[in-house]
This record gives structure tokens, sequence and C-alpha cells, in this order.
């Protein structure tokens, strides 16, 4: 297959692509947004070309006149690879908020480094605080994963006496991801912010996570931890002390107060939501008076790990799947033949499924096979389609409880944001179709990864903004709910 | 009367709970396992039969679909209620020793877990094939499994774990209750568990699914 070249300015990234891969595929794994998902509807993935050529349809020209742009740039989300070419990202010249409005920040002397330690994935950006530009970008896989896919495994890891190594490796890789950062741009580090949940935290501060294996699944070492980087043994200076972020709860962590803090869910009038679809599954309503919060074990279901031919949303991942007169087309991220399904294609297939009948209210599969074909080698499976009712099931009856314990109605949430590493390409008539989000299309929109943008927007606030967010947020154990299995059992109908 | 036990176990094997219950669509506006047991007690079916030819064999059938993937978790727990309806009807009959069960089956989450969805529904199927259970619920310690077994001598133990960080409780629970009660017997079941935890912990016996723990039961009975 034909290769071309992507370079990315000023990351100084070069990405190897295939031919005709969609510019969104490659971009949003380097904390890139798309905050209307690809529907050429914000233009915040305006990209500026400097050299090289992406051809343009007629819609896309007239999305880019709506804009006011010049010939030079395009949309990302429209946009294709067919030859070497080299890319502004417009992007990285402004933080950008989850819900399409930009950050209001107050510049500062001196270099940031925002970092999202995910169980999975682990993003890393250099800012430069006087502009609020991101610098440079580093993503890699948690070194972690080799002790387990899921928080419960790497608790059972620090159980077993790993505790030393795992913290270790994720220190270490933390700091070589700053270092790499660091080579292109030499500049002084005045700040480092660490968000992410309250596992990947108390390992990476080398704290007891003992509490969090049994009943009652509870610790009180939930604040903000503070570190020197000889500490943590990284090897470069940071002026001001390594913060990584508190938590909300035992199993809700900085992640979700910084998804709180980019959402804006404390400042408004009405309630918002925020569905974080990633195996914990966190799941946030509030407004300014009141939030609460709660993990919902939705399972790796999301991210491929129980899927039978699931993957993550990478190269070779169907990412969606679309009903077209009666026969059922995959989307492939990279422009590759598929090799697997990602979540958000998982979502799709159990919607389409449905719709034509071939699977069942309970998600039985009616011709009583045990798997249905979806594109290439890629089939589902009933043990998969159960996978999937687990999670959603999971995230839906999380739904209900919070709603329940503010006494609102689901269809009085004014806005919903979907946050997760495969979100932009998530199908939200689907994700209504399936049950796993009872509300209206228009009031739920997609984000990328909104623990990057919070822990972006730490950078340039005290702790004002996160103090305020925890008085008044609470943390619910939706398992203590009496009707739990009940309401949870109910949402695995389609 | 072989009509109305007919109707029965298809009520109790679709998950029809009473006659208002919207589900399955296909019984819509038939009885259910509810009115279907009042009648048939009525009309001078004994509960024994009830029990044995009605409900057990229409929980064996669930359990065999679901241990085949043939049903998934909801239809088991709507089956699960319908027996459950009926079996409300049957519990003078239970009290009063008319009914013989073929013994008694204690079941908890072990301590440090909270997760009962996989113990319900073993406890369901389990008490739908005709055995008398006794649910001691979630974060069971070693003292109420044994004390439990006290209570009701001859008594089956079955331990549920869903974690892989609270299933090593598993190991501890089955060494207590066998110091205490040497021939009691310990099942133990849940996503993390499998025969060779089981026989390395020195349990008696480890199943994949509800119908597994029946059928082990049912051997075991007869």
């Amino acid at each position: 297959m034909i290769k071309h070249s992507i370079r990315l300015h000023p990351l100084g990234k070069e990405l190897l692509v295939n031919d005709q891969t969609p510019l969104i595929d490659v971009l949003h794994e380097f904390g890139i947004e798309f905050p209307c998902g690809g529907k050429g509807t914000c233009g915040k993935c305006k990209v500026r070309l400097l050299a090289g050529e992406v051809e343009t349809t007629v819609t896309h020209q007239q999305k880019l006149g709506k804009f006011g742009l010049s010939p030079d740039w395009r949309l990302a989300c429209f946009s294709q690879c067919t030859s070497d070419i080299t890319l502004e990202i417009e992007q990285f010249n402004h933080l950008i908020l989850a819900d399409e409005s930009e950050f209001g920040f107050q510049p500062q002397q001196g270099y940031g480094i925002a970092i999202d330690l995910g169980t999975t994935t682990v993003v890393a950006q250099l800012i430069d605080l006087s502009s609020a530009k991101v610098l440079a970008v580093e993503t890699m896989l948690n070194p972690q994963v080799k002790f387990g896919a899921n928080l419960i495994s790497r608790i059972q890891a620090c159980l077993d006496g790993n505790s030393p190594e795992i913290t270790r490796i994720i220190r270490s890789a933390t700091g070589t991801m700053i270092e790499l950062m660091l080579k292109k741009h030499p500049v002084e580090i005045h700040k480092v912010i660490l968000v992410g949940n309250s596992i990947m935290q108390l390992i990476f501060s080398n704290c007891d996570v003992s509490p969090l294996s049994m009943y009652p699944f509870k610790t009180d070492n939930l604040g903000m931890k503070t570190f020197d980087p000889e500490e943590l043994g990284w090897s470069f200076q940071v002026k001001d002390k390594v913060k990584f972020y508190p938590s909300i709860g035992s199993f809700v962590g900085s992640d979700i107060l910084a998804g709180i803090a980019a959402t804006g869910i404390h400042q408004k009038e009405n309630y918002t939501a925020l569905i974080d679809l990633g195996t914990n599954g966190e799941i946030v309503i509030g407004n300014k008076n009141q939030i609460v919060c709660a993990s919902t074990a939705a399972g790796p279901a999301f991210e491929g790990a129980s899927i039978s031919m699931g993957m993550r949303a990478v190269s070779g991942a169907i990412s969606s799947l679309n009903l077209v007169e009666e026969k059922i087309e995959a989307i492939v991220i990279g422009n590759t033949a598929p090799k697997g399904i990602c979540g958000s294609a998982l979502i799709d297939a159990v919607a389409i499924l449905y719709k034509m009948e071939l699977i069942g209210m309970f998600g039985e599969i009616n011709s009583g096979e045990s798997q249905i074909h979806l594109s290439g080698k890629v089939s589902l499976t009933q043990k998969d389609i159960n996978e999937f009712q687990l999670a959603k099931a999971a995230i839906a009856a999380g739904l209900t409880i919070l709603a329940k314990n503010l006494s609102v109605e689901l269809s009085e949430i004014e806005t919903i944001y979907i946050a997760g590493g495969f979100g932009n390409y998530i199908n939200i008539g689907n994700v209504i179709a399936t049950g796993m989000i009872e509300s209206q299309e228009e009031r739920i929109h997609k984000m990328g990864n909104t623990a990057l943008i919070g822990a972006k927007m730490f950078l340039f606030s005290d702790s004002t903004i996160t103090n305020a967010i925890l008085a008044k947020t609470r943390h619910i154990n939706l398992e203590g709910h009496p009707n739990f299995q009940d309401i949870y059992v109910d949402k695995m109908l389609l | 009367m072989e009509e109305l036990l007919e109707k029965l176990l298809e009520a109790v094997e679709l998950g029809k709970v009473d006659f208002k219950s919207p589900y399955p669509p296909q019984l819509k506006g038939q009885d259910g396992a509810l009115e279907l047991t009042i009648k048939a007690l009525e009309t001078g079916v004994g509960p024994q039969q009830i029990l044995e030819n009605a409900l057990v064999p229409a929980m064996d059938r669930v359990g065999k679909k679901f241990s085949e993937n043939k049903i998934f978790v909801p239809q088991m727990l709507m089956s699960a209620k319908a027996m459950g309806a009926s079996m409300l009807q049957l519990k003078p009959f239970f009290t009063s020793g008319e009914i013989k069960t073929k013994g008694t089956f204690i079941i908890g989450t072990v301590k440090g877990d909270l997760h009962d969805i996989g113990k319900n529904l073993v406890a369901m199927m389990v008490e739908g094939s005709g055995w008398t259970v006794v649910d001691l619920g979630v974060d069971v310690p070693s003292a109420r499994y044994i004390e439990a077994v006290n209570n009701h001598p001859g008594a089956i133990v079955a331990l549920s774990a869903l974690l892989t960080t609270t299933m090593v409780n598993m190991g501890e629970i089955v060494s207590d209750i066998k110091a205490n009660l040497s021939t009691t017997k310990v099942f133990i079941g849940g996503a993390p568990v499998n025969n060779e935890f089981c026989q390395k912990i020195g349990a008696d016996f480890y199943a994949p699914d509800p119908q597994g723990v029946v059928e082990y039961l049912n051997r075991i009975a007869s």
C-alpha cells in the first residue's frame, strides 16, 4: 500500500500513514480535540497546509468559507492524506475547552507540563505558559499494563509485592516523556501537573492501595500529592513542586476533577453530565449547586478488552459501522483492512443488528447461531453482545441512580458530555438506540480528553477551582442503592 | 391439571411473573406464575407436584439455556422472579414440612466482597432445583458460614467472589470451615475462580455457571 508522511508543526513529529488515511485518525492521538466530533460544525480542528496537497470537496470548501479561512486551511475532520504533507496545528495555539469555548488564561512566566495518567494510555503536553500554546506532545501505553489491563489487576500486583516496581516504571515512563519533549524544546520547566484515577495516583505516589482491594473499598488518602523531581527519579529540574491532583472519592480520581473543570459543570445553572466511557465508566451529574459522581465498573468492553475481536481505537480497528441499503459498511481507522472492532463500532454494531432484527431485546442472536459477521474477517459473538450489554447497563444504571440521587429526571439534564479515547468516533444516535444514554441527540456532545484539558487549565490556576469543585461534589456508591440489581439488569435490555 | 402445570412451567421458563407483567411480550394478557400457582393449589394439585413437575423442570431448562449462551442475565432473572412468585404461594407447605426439599444449600459472597448478582443467580437456580437455600448476603466471614451450618446440619456451603483481590479470602474460609466441620462440602464460584484454584485451597467443587452447581447437587442428592 502507498504510504505518505505527515509532518506536524510545531510538534516536530513525522508520521507515516497509508494512502487516504483520514487526518482525524492520526491527529487525535496527539491530544488534538474534535469538539463537534467530526461534523465540520465547529471549525476547531482547522490545520494549515504548509506543504503538499490535501484535496477538498465542495462541502469542505463551503465549510472553510463559512469560517472565513483562506485557501491554505483545511478542516482535519474532513481531510484525507493523499500525498506527503506538512501541517501546522492551529489548535495548539490556544487552549480549547471541551464545550467549544476557549479557556481564558492569565499569561504566566515559563513552561508547564500537563499529564493525563490513564490506566491504559498516558498523554503529556509541554505548554508555553505565556501564550498557552502546546509546544510538544508525547503519548504512550501505560507500562503498568504488563501487570494487567484493569485497576483491580494493578491493585492485585501491588498486593503481590510488586508495589515498588509498578510505582518505579510509571515514574520513569512519565520522566522519559518529559525528557523527550525537552529534547525538542530545551526550556526550564516551572510546573508539572498530573491527573489520573485514584488508583493511578496512589501507585504513582507510592501509597498503600490495599484499602481499595476489598470491602469497604475506601481510602481517606485522597489529597493532592507533591514531589521533588529527584524523589521521582527524574533528572531534570522543575521550579515548583510536581503535583498529582486530588481524587474526588475512592474510585473517582483527579482525571474526573479535571473533566468537571474542563466542562464547567460546577458553574452551570442547569444540570449537566459528563460520562467517561473507559473501563471505570465514571459519571458526573451536577450544576453550580451540587455535583454527584460515581464509577460504574463498565468493564473493558468499550476499550475492546473483553470482546473477542475487540481492540483500542488504533490503526486497523473498525471505528464505525453504517447501515447502507440494508448492508453493513465498515469504516476502518488508518484506511486498512479491518483487524478488529473498537468501542464506538461495538455500539454501532449492536444498534444496527437490533434495528435489522438480527438480535432481539435481550441481545439474543435470533438465528440461534453463535456469531454474526460484520466486515472482512471481523465478527461479533453472542458473548461479545452480552459483554456490551453489561457495559452499557453499567453506564445506564449509573446515570439513573445518580439522577435519582439528585431527584432529577434524566430528561432534565440539559447537556451530556461523552469523554473517552474513542469519543470522536461515537455515533450518538446509536448510543441512544442501545439505551445506554436515555436522552435526545442534540443534548449529547462528544469530546476527547477532558482530563488533559482540565490538567492544562490547572497549570494556569491556583487551587481555587479544585477546592470549589471538591466542596460541592459527592461520591456515590452505586451498588449501595437498594434497587441496584433490578435497575442494572433492566438496563441490559436493548 | 396437567395443563395448569404445563402453563406454569412455561410461565416460569419464559419469565412471566404475573398477569400484569409486560414480559415476555408473547405471553401478554395471560396468567403468570403467581395466578397459575394459586389456581393449581385451588384445583387440588399437590404443592410437591407443583415444585417437581413445573418449577424444577422450568428452571432446569433456564439453567441449560443460560449455560449454552442462549439466554442472558435479564431473562434468567425474570424466570427467577416468576419462580419466586410461585414459591411465595408454596411457602406455607415448606414451613409445614409438606414439601420435602433435597437438602439445604448455604451461600454467601465472601468477606471483603460486595458483589452479589452472580451469587443471587446461583441461589435462585438452586432453589428452583428443589433445595432449601439460606442466603447469608455479602461480606460474609468464616464464623457466619460455620454458624449457618450448625443451624442446618448436613448443609452444603457455597462461597462466591468477583474480584481477584477478594477470592484469596476463600482459602481462609474453606480452611476455617473444614477445621470446624470436617465433613461439610464447600463449593466455590465467581468470575476469577477456576478448578485449579478450587483444588489449591481444598474446596470440594467448582462450577463455571449456575447450571453446573445444580447438576452436581442433583448428582449428590440422587
